[in-house]
């Protein structure tokens, strides 16, 4: 009998390889990534990262016209997102979104994350433009969110150990989910943008509230042009009336109003694609059925992609 | 989804049902079914949860026993009775922080029958009271009247749903395409028809079955037993998250055919009720018959007819009796379709429906043509992802494999195409899915001129009945592949120069002026070797291409066309490409990435035409190993075996 080696060779190099885990994206068991757990180290790669937002309004990579063209104040002060919408990052997301993988929902929140830095930054080196509250701003020494979180979570006594970690950073008071409406919430089974908040929110040891609800079942913006976007978000969303959530949402704006700042709300959705989505989202919040909240807050948004 | 879930005492005996539209039970369940096809009346009907999760709802039904006095329970009673039933499910949602007020003891429901109508029993049974004392309400609702009217629309939509299995989404766009009229009270209309027995209503996963008696490890296949099991593709559940549609912290899902609509367990899969498979008999399924019928070979002739004559036979009536396999063994140029015809001929004839399913896409798309052409006033469906006209009713269904997930006990002949192909090879889901779909009695055909090895074991014991077409339909026997002594590609391309001996033989095939086909193991390997070649081949046309090459649609059309004279290539033309004169070359045919199917795949692009029969085959490499061993035998055991029933051509004459 003839023995084959090689065969004999592959199989033991099996053995003392290590099992690489299946990767997210491509469905391959690659070596894994080790900033973005769950992906290849060849996906991570290949992401279209946006580094550096050349429209610093709403952090597009590319010169934007639409925010040089009509920029009426409105109340939200700028976007930051993560990467380009892409087709492979459109694949990506329905991949999500409308085929349910859930599994990625923790791969984008990560990403996510990352794009939470490039608004730290932005915010930091005060290259966005403020639309209000210019008195208040160099007052504004980062006391920090501990005060707002109550307790400090896990993550926060842990991350507080690693010495490059700086206590001073910008650091957004709370995050708001841009809602589904009930029926695609029954259809979908979950609202994406409240996942991708739940984990910056545990990354973070930022608050996150469901504020927001969706008024009138809009059908899917994907379908539609801009202009019919623009025209169809003007009163979709409202304040939510939830008592208990009402009062959460006090005590959270007295206790950024007592130290001398406003309260920095950071809204959550997977895409920016006109922006009409968020800025209606950022109305809805300024209108506050205790009375509007002008001035007393700071409203930006965070997406996974920008298009 | 969230259903309603009831209890109902038919005489002597309780059932459990879920519902979508509790009006359509309690009318059925009140006499007024009578008109619609109940004959039973029931006393009493108890709602024990109007919004149960679906998933929780089908296991409370499927696991449903009776016990003794349950018309004198309590809503006590009955909950304590669903929370033993459904242990697992609450510790683990226990376990995953849900918060769920899963049966709450106020919304359970007690109806007495008043005449045609029913009586809200506001008293719990244990509270000694007269009822008839008891301020009871009738329940008002809509009549018998509009019963009868929905007893046509759940008649239309078992029709429409004949044989299939789809998510709620599906039916609906099902509905929306063939009974726009149905679009509003749908729901009304499939519970109908699950009350009479057309539908089958139940949730895409089924619980798991119970864990091993024996406390093994808890870990992987036998905690994986333990998990729910999707319906669809067989595939255990791995996925779980919080559902907004059913309010479970822990709503299962499954990763493995989300491709076509999450399968979930509070997703409401809608099924028909099987029917009994037809026999499919034909009218002269004898050899020499079908020769003049279809203009079969003699070989080709003799195997189509030994699979009628499965297909013919009686089958045991028992539902759960599995569907007959059969394996057509056929070997590569023999005309496999066209052996098909005849069987499905015998299947429509006999008013059945026949299913031919494929891995690929574009063998669906090139069938399909070649099948409408033989059958002309047969309905045939042509089904692969994003294909149009996805919810007809067809005779003839043509559909790649991963449709066949939609699918369920509704073909009476199952013809399975490629079967060892990929990705049906290897996917057991695909496997699952092809089972699913025909009739218990039915026909399950496999095609294939490179069966997977445990089939070739299970014919070898006589544990599949098959046939064997070992010639080709001209005649010719198949080219036995010549081996090649010759280094390793990478070897060749770190010297910069192709062996003397390959360079040879690829010059006289140029020379017979014949086509190459030079398969190479990897893609790394096209680029440099084509460069080679062109160096060391002055002259010819030389191209390469790979699944990664955009081009390569058009690269294969020229090479047909016969303006690329060698084509390097990866297995991806292993099979499904015919060149009328043309050799094959395959470089490291010792790489493991070739096993003894592809090597008789490749093999068998050779000499496909009656002009040039005889094509060569080169098997290059510095080993012989088993794989190409085998090849070689079992292309050598297929010519012996047509020489010796005289089917080739040479020993007629």
């Amino acid at each position: 009998m003839r023995v084959e080696w090689s065969n004999w060779l592959s199989a033991a190099k099996m053995l003392l390889a290590p099992a690489h885990p299946v990767c997210l994206f491509c469905g391959k068991a690659h070596a894994p990534s080790a900033q973005t757990p769950g992906i290849c180290l060849a996906c991570e790669s290949a992401i279209p990262w946006i580094k550096a937002p050349r429209c610093r309004t709403c952090g597009r990579p590319v010169g934007c016209p639409d925010c040089s063209r009509s920029r009426q104040p409105g109340p939200l002060l700028y976007n930051r997102s993560a990467v380009s919408y892409t087709s492979e990052m459109r694949e990506i997301l329905g991949q999500y979104k409308y085929r349910g993988n859930e599994r990625l929902a923790q791969v984008l929140g990560l990403m996510l994350d990352r794009a939470y830095n490039a608004m730290q930054e932005a915010m930091e080196n005060g290259s966005v433009s403020r639309w209000s509250y210019t008195a208040n701003q160099n007052a504004v020494l980062e006391a920090d969110s501990g005060l707002i979180m109550g307790a400090a979570s896990p993550h926060k006594i842990w991350s507080s150990l690693l010495p490059r970690k700086r206590t001073d950073r910008w650091q957004a008071d709370l995050l708001v989910p841009v809602p589904v409406s009930s029926t695609r919430l029954a259809e979908r089974g979950f609202n994406q943008a409240g996942q991708l908040a739940a984990v910056l929110a545990a990354r973070r040891g930022i608050l996150q509230l469901p504020l927001l609800v969706r008024t009138q079942h809009t059908a899917k913006q994907s379908f539609k042009s801009r202009a019919e976007r623009l025209a169809d978000m003007k009163h979709a969303f409202a304040a939510s009336t939830d008592s208990a959530l009402q009062g959460q949402f006090a005590s959270l704006l007295r206790n950024s109003l007592d130290s001398g700042r406003p309260l920095r709300i950071v809204i959550v959705d997977d895409i920016y694609t006109t922006g009409s989505t968020l800025r209606a989202c950022a109305e809805a919040l300024i209108r506050q059925p205790g009375g509007s909240l002008e001035g007393k807050v700071e409203i930006c948004s965070l997406t996974w992609a920008r298009s | 989804m969230k259903v309603t879930l009831y209890a109902v005492r038919l005489q002597e005996r309780w059932e459990l049902w879920i519902s979508l539209d509790l009006q359509v039970d309690m009318l059925w369940w009140s006499g007024a079914g009578a008109g619609v096809g109940n004959s039973i009346i029931a006393e009493q009907l108890v709602v024990l949860s109007p919004s149960l999760p679906l998933g929780w709802a089908v296991k409370l039904r499927d696991s449903w026993k009776q016990a003794v006095a349950m018309e004198s329970w309590s809503s006590l009673h009955w909950r304590s009775y669903a929370a033993a039933a459904l242990k697992a499910e609450l510790k683990q949602e226990q376990r995953g922080g849900g918060t769920l007020e899963w049966l709450p003891l106020q919304a359970v429901r007690r109806y007495e029958r008043r005449g045609n109508g029913w009586a809200v029993n506001e008293t719990q049974p244990c509270e000694i009271t007269n009822v008839s004392e008891v301020a009871v309400e009738t329940v008002a609702g809509p009549g018998a009247a509009w019963l009868a009217g929905l007893d046509e629309a759940a008649r239309q939509l078992a029709a429409a749903l004949e044989g299939r299995s789809l998510l709620q989404p599906e039916v609906e766009a099902l509905i929306e395409e063939r009974l726009p009229g149905l679009a509003g009270q749908w729901q009304a209309a499939a519970q109908l028809a699950q009350l009479q027995g057309r539908l089958v209503l139940t949730a895409a996963l089924a619980c798991g079955e119970r864990a091993a008696p024996l406390r093994l490890p808890w870990r992987g296949a036998s905690s994986r037993r333990a998990l729910p099991r999707c319906l669809r593709c067989g595939s255990a559940a791995t996925g779980a998250a919080a559902c907004a549609a059913c309010g479970l912290a822990g709503c299962a899902y499954c990763e493995a055919c989300l491709a076509l609509g999450r399968s979930r367990s509070c997703a409401l899969l809608v099924r028909s009720a099987p029917r009994p498979a037809v026999r499919c008999t034909a009218g002269d399924g004898t050899a020499a018959g079908l020769q003049r019928r279809w203009g079969l070979g003699a070989a080709q002739a003799a195997a189509a007819a030994a699979a009628l004559g499965v297909l013919a036979e009686r089958r045991g009536r028992s539902a759960d009796s599995r569907p007959e396999r059969f394996l057509l063994w056929a070997v590569t140029g023999a005309g496999k379709t066209e052996i098909t015809f005849p069987l499905l001929e015998a299947a429509l004839a006999a008013g059945g429906r026949a299913l031919v399913a494929t891995p690929r896409r574009d063998v669906v798309l090139e069938l399909a043509p070649r099948i409408a052409r033989a059958f002309p006033a047969a309905n045939l469906a042509v089904l692969y992802g994003g294909s149009p006209g996805r919810w007809d009713r067809a005779d003839i269904t043509l559909a790649t494999t991963h449709q066949l997930l939609r699918f369920h006990q509704g073909f009476d002949l199952v013809i399975i195409d490629e079967l060892d192909a990929f990705p049906f090879h290897n996917d057991p889901m695909l496997a699952f899915a092809a089972e699913q779909a025909c009739k218990p009695g039915g026909s399950f055909i496999y095609l294939s001129a490179t069966p997977p090895s445990d089939m070739q074991r299970q014919t070898a014991a006589g544990r599949l009945r098959h046939a064997k077409v070992p010639v080709r339909f001209h005649g010719h026997p198949l080219p036995l592949p010549t081996r090649l002594r010759a280094e390793a590609v990478h070897h060749m391309l770190k010297r910069g120069r192709l062996p003397k001996a390959l360079l040879q033989e690829l010059k006289h095939s140029m020379e017979r002026s014949a086509q190459i086909f030079l398969f190479v193991s990897r893609i790394v390997h096209i680029d440099p070797l084509l460069n080679l070649l062109r160096r060391q081949l002055p002259g010819a046309v030389i191209e390469g291409t790979s699944s990664k090459d955009p081009l390569r649609a058009e690269k294969v059309a020229a090479f047909r066309e016969r303006r690329i004279t060698l084509l390097i290539t990866t297995t991806i033309l292993e099979r499904g490409v015919t060149v009328a004169r043309s050799d094959v070359f395959i470089l490291d045919a010792d790489s493991s990435l070739f096993d003894e199917a592809a090597l008789v795949q490749m093999a068998g692009r050779a000499g496909r035409s009656k002009e040039d029969p005889a094509g060569r085959v080169f098997m290059v490499s510095p080993e012989q190993n088993r794989a190409q061993r085998r090849a070689v035998a079992q292309i050598r055991a297929m010519n012996d075996a047509a020489r010796k029933q005289g089917y080739l051509q040479k020993e007629k004459r």
